[in-house]
């Protein structure tokens, strides 16, 4: 797992990409100016906050933001040369399952609960790559056995409800890596597998990888999966990035606070039961609301008053990690308890 | 917590108690049907013989593979799915084969949290109805107090208070994850079935969320069924934990035992598995691999079901069913005691 270089040139380049919802409470700032790059092969980790934007960035990328309430107000995301965002819907349409395939956080707003499966996973391989109904179908069947479904042959033919949970996201897993995309959006694809076929799954993405070049973008709530496919990680908070880092370097140091939070709410396997977890104090910030200056700060163990007043931008940090915050965590204090707001 | 259920309902209980709830040799089998008249063909055995207790403030831990059928296990309990054998009994009242009218008054001792929790969330209502539906159902809280207790709630699971009148689909997947949980607490249980309760939460959230459901086992003696992939979420929740492999209870011990000495070969393959969070030390770990075919639960089976893909089976586990064997720590394999 060693760190790409930045030479390559990007497959995808998001570019300022910013999001908002028109809600009762006024206008939700979900993605607020983001910018990243994947290239060829690369596999990007994005982690963060529930409710920090990870899927609405994905979303957004793909044409599937519901406008309204949603907008995308301004950003650009070059996908082999075109802007995504730019797009005619009919032209996004096209890329969409083919050249990018996502998998979707809710497997069942992505299966339509009226058709078997193998009707829904034959249609994009007969769409996108010219097969015939028998040639999707034993795809479809082998794909099916290759994310770990038992008797594929017989299931295929079943709808989505008489899967279980897991089977229906390796459904989506299997439909997604069926065109070979170029670009994989994952958006918490292994959440409902356990760890024997999660290691199956993301194996076999590696191995897509390996052989087709699929560049991942990985958003996962769950560390052990970063720490195993991602070659680079962004951390999201409150709609933006506070941190950037090559994988080793975010687990081994961590340089925003919101990550090091992150890091000491895991449970350990080798800790002892039934103590308590650690939490990030405080609630997740108000989108529709966000205080001046950096949004993390209420929640902050290490805020200072500047903190208030000037929002950080992600900088360079002495271990080339990038961060955006204006204080160095190797040295400052920690304040000794956050009060909640 | 600050709210007021009833402590004589709730009270803790030492360990010696009656079973709150009690699953003796439970079946779920789904018919399969094909040709023109759809004929029973077979069936899909999603759940093949479970047994399991929980004591009121105990956690009960379900882990296993995909598939296994922990959420059928989890939708029974409910109601959700038929038990086609086997008994459920909640607190001394026998409740599988209840009508759903009849089992309405049990849905105030046990709720779920659903593993789906968007399709589980009426799509027309706002999160401040959900929410409070559980309330007005059983007539907790006096109606003007209701809305308190919702907002009470909300801040409990993380949910930012000024959702209330959002719906469904204007959320995230982790806050929808939240909002299933708060409406599992507002008909204030004494048994909660969480299939997945934490799977779409970071792991500060995840971490503020257990912290919420330990507190209220503690404080009011709740008991839970916890389904979990995440082995060290379950771990860390858990008193007594069941591994499930293809509709059984492979292995059911102390969660602690159990990490500490896994004795059934399934079991010790799914911990090996796990993926730490450590780049450095992820690289190096050694992984029990599973191979061979991973049996239908369409098949009956002569032998041991874990068979096919064991990496130390022997000739004779292909001949008999194991039984769930041994006393704190029961596992079902035949060459557990040997050395
Ligand atoms: N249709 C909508 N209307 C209003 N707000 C929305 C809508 N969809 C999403 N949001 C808000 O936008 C924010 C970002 O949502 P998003 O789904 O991207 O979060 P996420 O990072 O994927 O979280 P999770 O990890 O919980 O899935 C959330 O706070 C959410 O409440
Ligand atoms: N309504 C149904 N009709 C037919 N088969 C079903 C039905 N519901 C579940 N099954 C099957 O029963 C088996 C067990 O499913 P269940 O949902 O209980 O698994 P699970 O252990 O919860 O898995 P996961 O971890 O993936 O959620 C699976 O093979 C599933 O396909
Ligand atoms: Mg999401
Ligand atoms: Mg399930």
């Amino acid at each position: 797992m060693n760190e790409r270089s930045g030479t390559d040139r990007p497959l995808l380049a998001v570019e300022n990409l910013q999001v908002q919802f028109r809600t009762d409470e006024g206008i939700v700032q979900a993605v607020d100016g983001i910018s990243f790059t994947i290239a060829a092969g690369e596999t990007l980790g994005i982690v963060g906050e529930s409710g920090s934007g990870k899927s609405v960035t994905n979303l957004a990328l793909m044409g599937l933001i519901p406008q309204p309430p949603g907008k995308v107000v301004a950003g650009q995301a070059r996908f082999q040369g075109e802007d995504l965002l730019g797009m005619s819907p009919a032209a996004l349409a096209k890329i969409r399952g083919n050249r990018i395939a996502m998998i979707f956080q809710d497997p069942m707003t992505s299966l339509n609960p009226f058709l078997t499966v193998a009707q829904q996973m034959t249609e994009v391989t007969e769409l996108h790559l010219g097969f015939s109904r028998r040639q999707a179908l034993d795809h479809a069947v082998a794909m099916l056995e290759r994310v770990g479904i038992a008797d594929a042959g017989r299931r295929i033919f079943g709808y989505p409800h008489e899967f279980s949970g897991g089977m229906r996201q390796r459904v989506m897993i299997a439909m997604a890596l069926s065109c070979k995309p170029d670009l994989l959006i994952a958006d918490e694809p292994t959440t409902a597998l356990d760890v024997t076929i999660q290691a199956q799954i993301l194996e076999m993405m590696q191995q897509l990888q390996r052989e087709e070049g699929t560049a991942i973008i990985m958003i996962t709530h769950d560390l052990g999966v970063v720490a195993k496919l991602c070659h680079r990680v962004n951390v999201m908070y409150a709609g933006r990035f506070v941190e950037k880092a090559p994988v080793e370097r975010l687990f081994a140091q961590p340089r925003h606070p919101y990550t090091l939070g992150l890091l000491e709410s895991l449970p350990r396997l080798d800790g002892q039961g039934s103590n308590r977890l650690t939490a990030i104090s405080g609630s997740p910030p108000d989108l529709a609301q966000l205080p001046d200056g950096c949004a993390f700060r209420p929640r902050c163990p290490y805020a200072i008053e500047r903190c208030a007043s000037e929002t950080p931008t992600l900088v360079d940090q002495e271990n080339g990690n990038r961060a955006a915050c204006l204080i160095d965590v190797t040295t400052s204090p920690r304040v000794a308890e956050t009060k909640r707001p | 917590m600050s709210s007021a259920p009833n402590p004589a309902e709730n009270r803790l209980t030492p360990a010696d108690a009656q079973p709150l709830l009690e699953v003796r040799n439970l079946r779920v089998h789904f018919p399969t049907r094909q040709g023109l008249f759809g004929q029973q063909r077979g069936a899909i055995r999603a759940v093949d013989g479970v047994s399991f207790q929980v004591r009121p403030g105990e956690t009960f831990g379900l882990v296993g593979e995909s598939g296994c059928g922990k959420s059928t296990t989890a939708r029974a309990i409910l109601g959700l799915a038929p038990a086609t054998g086997g008994e459920i009994w909640l607190d001394g009242q026998r409740i599988d084969g209840l009508s759903d009218r009849q089992m309405r008054p049990m849905r105030r001792v046990v709720q779920m949290v659903f593993q789906d929790p968007f399709s589980s969330l009426n799509p027309r209502m706002t999160v401040g109805r959900i929410i409070r539906e559980p309330m007005k159902l059983f007539g907790l809280h006096r109606p003007e107090h209701r809305k308190l207790e919702v907002l009470r709630l909300m801040d409990l699971v993380g949910l930012n208070p000024r959702f209330l009148n959002r719906y469904p689909h204007e959320f995230s997947g982790g806050q929808r994850q939240r909002i299933g949980i708060a409406r599992a607490l507002a008909a204030e249980p004494r048994l909660i079935v969480c299939d997945e309760p934490v799977s779409a939460l970071d792991v500060s959230i995840q971490a503020q969320v257990i912290n919420l459901l330990m507190d209220l086992k503690d404080e009011l003696g709740l008991a839970y069924v916890f389904i979990a992939h995440d082995l060290s979420v379950v771990r860390h929740i858990s008193d007594r934990i069941g591994v499930m492999y293809l509709g059984r209870i492979v292995e059911q011990a102390p969660a602690d035992a159990l990490y500490r000495n896994p004795r059934h070969p399934y079991t010790q393959a799914l911990l090996s598995a796990i993926p730490v969070p450590d780049p450095e030390l992820e690289s190096r770990r050694e992984r029990i691999m599973l191979t061979g075919e991973i049996p239908s639960p369409e098949t009956e089976y002569r032998g041991c079901p874990f068979a096919s893909r064991c990496p130390v089976a022997e000739v004779r586990c292909l001949e008999v069913v194991p039984a769930l064997e041994g006393d704190e720590h029961q596992a079902a394999c035949l060459l557990v005691d040997e050395p």
